[in-house]
């Protein structure tokens, strides 16, 4: 995966149950790709929705939240170098 | 600035919205049938497919998942949905204390209500509860959590469910020695007997009242919580009557209910249920499939003892031979209810994990849970969620119990991610 400018990577976690989308994103910031500037997490697990954006906020990240279509939702986190 | 590309809207269907409007509203037939055919087999049948249908419609639509409740307190410092179910569980505690009054007026006889959650309290409910705990943690689910997830389509909860069976199986199996060595001699207490009905509901809230302050406590250690709002379509404001009535049925349909209000309305249908027959439980019934499909392959329990003398979720398990029970019918109502409101709230999707040691950690973790589960006389809804508003102790001591098997699991998960 890259990281620039204008492909976010995706963190596709569709399908998982609590509290692992959050758990898989937490590695994905932390060990993955550490001090990446930007990730989109697509999700169908509502619960995450509450989960993803506190945990990477106490990392720094900014967070937006788009419903891009019924049930599914992808998480943006974004912050600036 | 983030420019935002929107990677996977390619993936939308492109079906017509009044066609798709159609598909929902039909699966309002669904209950409505299996309502009917309930209702020939008896009235009770009915009742119970009725509250099942609707635990499950209200636990969907409030997303109130009693692991998340303790889980998130210790992963993440959130107590919302905990201090939800402990306003539930104070209304409860008034609701099932007027209906207990009606069963048992005078307590200088020293009787007990039959059907409220009054269960022997020892060290099984100790290691039951923790292992439940523990084991809802890894499943992503309690039992009545998997019940209505699997209503929304997750592959991951009928594998749990799958484990829960295997658990509930071996307990069964173990049952009598747990019997005799323990739960046969362990006392069942019941606060009303020593401090009466108003004693016994003053403790409670003192409790319940303690716990919330606590819950409070703990979150504000973690500092002020986010406030993140969800991009969506915005409908036009509301302009005549048929647009109010939209956006009222908006409100029960299709927007999400708060943790608060889903514990309230599941407590008053647990008063509800509790005013003409027994109060909420799921576990007594998929233990007696578990045991059911023993026999069917041919290994079956035996006899477990003890059970008539029991309430709740163990006494539901020597209901009957019969598949066609009130268990039964709660706990079919609860799935359907829930894939219902799944389908009305635009939420229902098979959702399939791909990473292969989920399912190991489902049907583990489920395996876990029900073996607890048995041992411990009920789940978070039995256990729990009933057993409290029966002012029983062991309630009580189930839910510390839990509570300290959710954060074992909370530490043994971070590693498993």
């Amino acid at each position: 995966m890259t990281t620039e400018a204008e492909t976010v990577p995706v963190l596709d976690v569709r399908g998982e149950i609590c509290p692992y989308p959050m758990l898989r994103t937490n590695k994905e910031l932390d060990e993955v790709h550490p001090g990446i500037l930007a990730l989109d997490v697509l999700t169908d697990h509502p619960p995450a929705l509450s989960t993803i954006p506190p945990e990477a906020m106490k990392r720094g990240y900014g967070c937006e939240i788009d419903e891009i279509r019924d049930g599914e939702w992808m998480i943006r986190l974004f912050k600036d170098a | 600035m983030y420019d935002a590309p929107v990677t996977a809207s390619a993936a939308t269907t492109p079906r017509s919205a009044p066609a798709r409007e159609g598909l929902h509203l039909a699966v309002l037939a669904l209950p409505v049938l299996a309502y009917l055919v309930a209702l020939g087999m008896s009235a009770q049948m009915a009742t119970f497919l009725a509250v099942g249908i609707a635990v499950g419609f209200t636990l969907q639509r409030a997303r109130l998942c009693f692991v998340s409740a303790f889980r998130d307190l210790f992963l993440l410092h959130q107590g919302r949905t905990l201090r939800g179910l402990i306003v539930g569980l104070a209304i409860g505690c008034i609701g099932f204390a007027m209906v207990m009054s009606t069963i048992v007026g005078d307590l200088s006889t020293g009787r007990m209500p039959n059907d409220a959650h009054i269960l022997p309290l020892g060290i099984a409910t100790v290691l039951g509860g923790f292992l439940f705990g523990i084991g809802m943690v890894l499943a992503g689910g309690c039992v009545s959590g998997s019940l209505y997830r699997m209503g929304e389509g997750y592959l991951a909860s009928w594998v749990a469910m799958g484990g829960v069976l295997i658990g509930l199986y071996t307990l069964n199996r173990t049952w009598n020695w747990w019997w005799e060595h323990s739960i046969e001699s362990s006392p069942r207490i019941w606060l009303p007997a020593t401090l009466g009905y108003t004693g016994a509901l003053v403790l409670s809230a003192v409790l319940l009242a303690l716990a919330y302050v606590g819950t409070l406590w703990w979150e504000r250690r973690q500092g002020p919580t986010p406030n993140i709002t969800i991009r969506r379509a915005q409908p036009a404001p509301p302009a005549s009557v048929g647009d109010d009535i939209r956006v009222a049925l908006r409100g029960v349909f299709r927007r999400e209910w708060s943790p608060m209000t889903g514990a309230v309305v599941l407590s008053g249908l647990n008063i509800l249920l509790f005013i003409h027959y027994r109060p909420l439980g799921v576990v007594g019934e998929i233990s007696r499939w578990a045991n059911d499909l023993g026999s069917l392959a041919g290994a079956p329990v035996g006899i477990q003892k003890g059970l008539d003398t029991l309430a709740g979720c163990a006494a539901a398990l020597a209901e009957g031979a019969s598949w066609f029970t009130d268990g039964f019918m709660l706990n079919i109502g609860l799935v359907l209810g829930s894939f219902t409101a799944a389908v009305l709230a635009r939420e229902f999707r098979l959702r399939i994990p791909h990473q292969p040691q989920r399912y190991v950690q489902s049907l583990a973790g489920g395996l876990v849970m029900g073996y607890g589960a048995g041992l411990g006389l009920g789940c978070t809804l039995g256990a729990f969620y009933s057993a409290i508003p029966s002012l029983a102790l062991n309630g009580w001591v189930y839910a510390i119990a839990m509570a300290t098997g959710a954060l074992v699991g909370s530490q043994l998960i971070r590693r498993l991610a």
